[in-house]
């Protein structure tokens, strides 16, 4: 099922078509296709174990690192297939930033969990991070809260804080697309309208695709949704439809929960 | 929809047993408090009459009373720092490997098998070990080097299951942010693990430290019974008594006729220097932890 | 049963209770115009007061399920109507009334045959299938509802022009025809009434409006 043909003027950032998921014998993610817009926010929802965690980390095939995994079908960012035997994990992962769940600062420095990206790709030149890192925090709308602390550990901030943080650390690197998997669901409903009033901030410049559970903050926040159930796309519309009018009875069970 | 509603109520017993469990945890700790009080002041207590600047400076004798042990102080902290300069470096690389590299497969299980049967030797067997290899087979003789091995033998297994352990504990999610930011698995050990775990490989390697510093067994076997007459003599083929085995030595040996007072003295050195070497674990471990956390 | 289907359910047994009684006021509306009754057409004014507070105390259950269950979808379709569709029930009873006001006026007849009365029938029957369809989720039904509404359009344009034509021929019966006049455009606007509940159904089952046919072009979609 596919973006229906809406007015659409942003281009294709992320497409994926007929793509599989699994871990050992077991099937995670089936016959998933969708296309996923640049400079547009889309939210992936669906019940607990729905698989759309699991889909989010493929773009940047972080489930690589502690998973014995097996990817098939095509996943591809700007047309090129971000499973190809060629392509460098580490730049695919600089180009695709990932927010997580928890808030997961470095015990280190707020200065230094900016700048652990950029000195990865070897910026060491003192005025060049300084540079970057105020960057990155005024992006993340935490600059004016934490410039006269940046030498402080980062652990001592508060959650929604450090979740800011870590949008900053990740837009250090200069990333093209975002992954957000539940980046709000550890904190309280104002640090959470912080982040959402930050992503429609962000989505002016970045592909962002964010995983919730709140469906609420799905409707806030995102212009496509698309809803997952076991595996597999159920429907994908803008968001707005899927929220007055989903074409799937499954979709409206979910919606209006009733589900299961 | 009538239907009477239990009264809960906390019954008496629960109370009353609650109440005695703890009493009961609170004797047995207090019972431990009491037996390392006796005991460290059992051994300051006879030791502190002896010690003094002559004592800690002086050469021993070896048919006179009042000799010192300058020498075994010196042998003790030398053995100590050369072994552990052999069993880092190969424990904190098995260590990484096992958490880092190493598969979840058979052979991993068999790797910690062999660490886990190597911690858990009785340090006779591991003297016995060195004497035969490096004093006899080697043909160093009771040496600096040969104990110094030997102890190694014993840090390498602690060591490594320190580094290990420290390691798997650091948090999955600074790991995958590590990496979601580009960073490659070196990077990812060396820049977040490592730092991240360094207060627990610290807190391992004093007390390997501690356990290297009283061990008495091994070197006995190895590192010899004498201290070389030169000081400070850092060669590595000299005897190297320490501490620990000067005070087995003269207490069975028999042949000073102060060895009550040597030996006292020598037991209350290492008590202290262990109290300090735990109190400079606390200390690292307060001062890392509010830098980084 | 969740909380949440119950509070819609009540929702919608108290709109079906409010439709009962613009039924009832339509019912004792034509009675009081046919027979005449001035007690009928006082019990019409009478009743219009009960309307008035079903429609503040519906109003207020919507904006309440609004606020605290974040209706999506049907849900959210079927509250969003029901705001509308409240007081569409209200203006009803309102139209009643302002037929039932001028019960006095018009006799003795002036018209002949039974027109005026299947003026009123047939819009009585606009609204009770509106309300049918509305209960019984019948998207079939409500598609006929706006059909019909035609027919009552062509009704009232012709004892509109048969009131014209009286008004013409004797000056004496204008007084009765203006009222009449009133009267029929008052029935009228009650059909249009049915009407657009119709089409609230139709929203909440299909998911678009049906309003306004023709601006569904292909330049909006």
């Amino acid at each position: 099922m596919l973006i229906p043909t809406v007015p659409e003027t942003k281009p294709i950032k992320l497409s994926v078509r007929d793509m599989a998921f699994s871990y050992g014998q077991k099937k995670i993610l089936d016959g998933l296709s969708m296309d996923i817009h640049a400079e547009r926010v889309t939210a992936i929802i669906g019940p607990s174990g729905c698989g759309k965690s699991t889909f989010l980390k493929c773009f940047n095939r972080i489930h690589e690192v502690s998973t014995d995994v097996k990817v098939s079908g095509d996943m591809q960012i700007d047309g090129v297939d971000i499973y190809r035997g060629g392509i460098d994990v580490v730049d695919l992962r600089r180009r695709v930033g990932m927010v997580f769940q928890k808030p997961n600062p470095f015990p280190k420095s707020i200065y230094e969990n900016v700048a652990f990206g950029p000195r990865l790709f070897g910026v060491q030149d003192r005025t060049t991070l300084d540079g970057i890192v105020e960057d990155a925090l005024r992006k993340a709308a935490l600059w004016e809260e934490v410039k006269d602390r940046l030498k402080e550990s980062a652990t001592g901030m508060s959650g929604g804080q450090q979740q800011r943080l870590c949008i900053a650390r990740a837009l250090a690197v200069n990333p093209e697309v975002l992954l957000m998997d539940e980046p709000c669901s550890a904190l309280d409903p104002i640090a959470t309208a912080k982040i959402e009033d930050l992503i429609g901030e962000l989505k002016e410049s970045l592909t962002i695709v964010i995983v919730t559970h709140n469906m609420q903050q799905a409707a806030r926040v995102s212009d496509y949704t698309a809803f997952f159930w076991l595996g597999k796309l159920v429907e994908m519309d803008l968001t707005e439809r899927i929220f007055t009018t989903p074409r799937v009875q499954m979709t409206e069970d979910y919606i209006t929960g009733r589900f299961g | 929809m009538n239907a009477a509603v239990p009264v809960f109520r906390r019954s008496r017993t629960s109370k009353a047993v609650d109440r005695l469990m703890r009493g009961v945890l609170w004797a047995i700790a207090l019972l431990f408090v009491a037996v390392l009080i006796l005991f460290v002041g059992a051994i300051l207590k006879q030791g502190w009459p002896v010690l003094n600047l002559g004592f800690l400076t002086k050469m021993p004798e070896t048919l006179d009373a009042g000799g010192g042990i300058k020498p075994q102080i010196f042998n003790s902290i030398y053995l100590v720092m050369l072994s552990l300069a052999i069993s880092l470096p190969v424990g904190l690389g098995a260590g990484i490997y096992m958490a880092a590299y190493a598969g979840q497969g058979r052979a991993l299980r068999f790797l910690r098998l062999c660490i886990e049967t190597l911690a858990a030797t009785p340090s006779i067997v591991l003297a016995l070990f060195g004497m035969i290899v490096f004093v006899q087979a080697m043909g160093w003789s009771f040496s600096i080097r040969s104990g110094a091995l030997t102890l190694a033998l014993l840090n390498i297994p602690i060591i490594t299951r320190v580094t290990e352990v420290s390691l798997l504990a650091v948090p999955q999610e600074l790991r995958e942010a590590s990496y979601g930011l580009g960073a490659t698995k070196l990077q990812t050990i060396f820049k977040v693990a490592l730092p991240y775990a360094a207060t627990g490989i610290l807190t391992g390697l004093v007390l390997t430290a501690g356990r290297a510093f009283g061990e008495s067994a091994i070197l006995v076997f190895t590192a010899g019974t004498n201290a070389s007459a030169q000081f400070p003599d850092f060669r590595l083929t000299v005897p190297g008594e320490t501490l620990s085995v000067h005070l087995w030595y003269v207490t069975s040996d028999g042949t000073l006729p102060d060895a009550r007072e040597i030996a006292a003295g020598t037991a209350a050195v290492m008590i202290l220097v262990l109290l300090a070497l735990n109190l400079l674990v606390r200390l690292v471990d307060r001062t890392i932890r509010r830098r980084t956390r | 049963m969740r909380q949440f289907d119950t509070e819609l359910k009540e929702l919608r047994e108290g709109i079906m209770a409010m439709a009962g009684v613009a039924e009832e006021m339509i019912e004792l509306t034509i009675q009081a115009l046919a027979e005449p009754s001035p007690a009928k057409a006082e019990q019409v004014n009478h009743l219009d007061r009960r309307m008035d507070e079903w429609e503040l105390r519906l109003d207020q259950q919507c904006i309440d399920l609004l606020a605290l269950r974040n209706p999506a979808a049907s849900d959210l379709r079927r509250i969003a109507s029901s705001l509308k569709i409240i007081p569409e029930l209200e203006r009803i009873g309102d139209h009643c009334c302002n037929i039932a006001r001028r019960v006095g006026m018009v006799h003795p007849p002036i018209l002949a045959g039974n027109d005026l009365e299947r003026l009123g029938t047939e819009t009585r029957g606009m609204v009770r299938r509106a309300v049918d369809a509305f209960v019984s989720n019948d998207a079939a039904l409500a598609h006929a509802v706006i059909l019909s509404d035609d027919s009552v359009d062509a009704l009232y344009g012709k004892i509109y022009r048969d009131l014209l034509r009286i008004m013409l021929a004797d000056p004496l019966c204008i007084e009765r025809a203006s009222h009449l006049i009133l009267v029929i455009k008052n029935w009228e606007r009650i059909a249009d009434e049915a009407t657009n509940i119709a089409e609230e159904v139709l929203f909440i089952l299909e998911g678009h409006s049906a309003k306004h046919p023709y601006l569904h072009g292909d330049s909006v979609e």
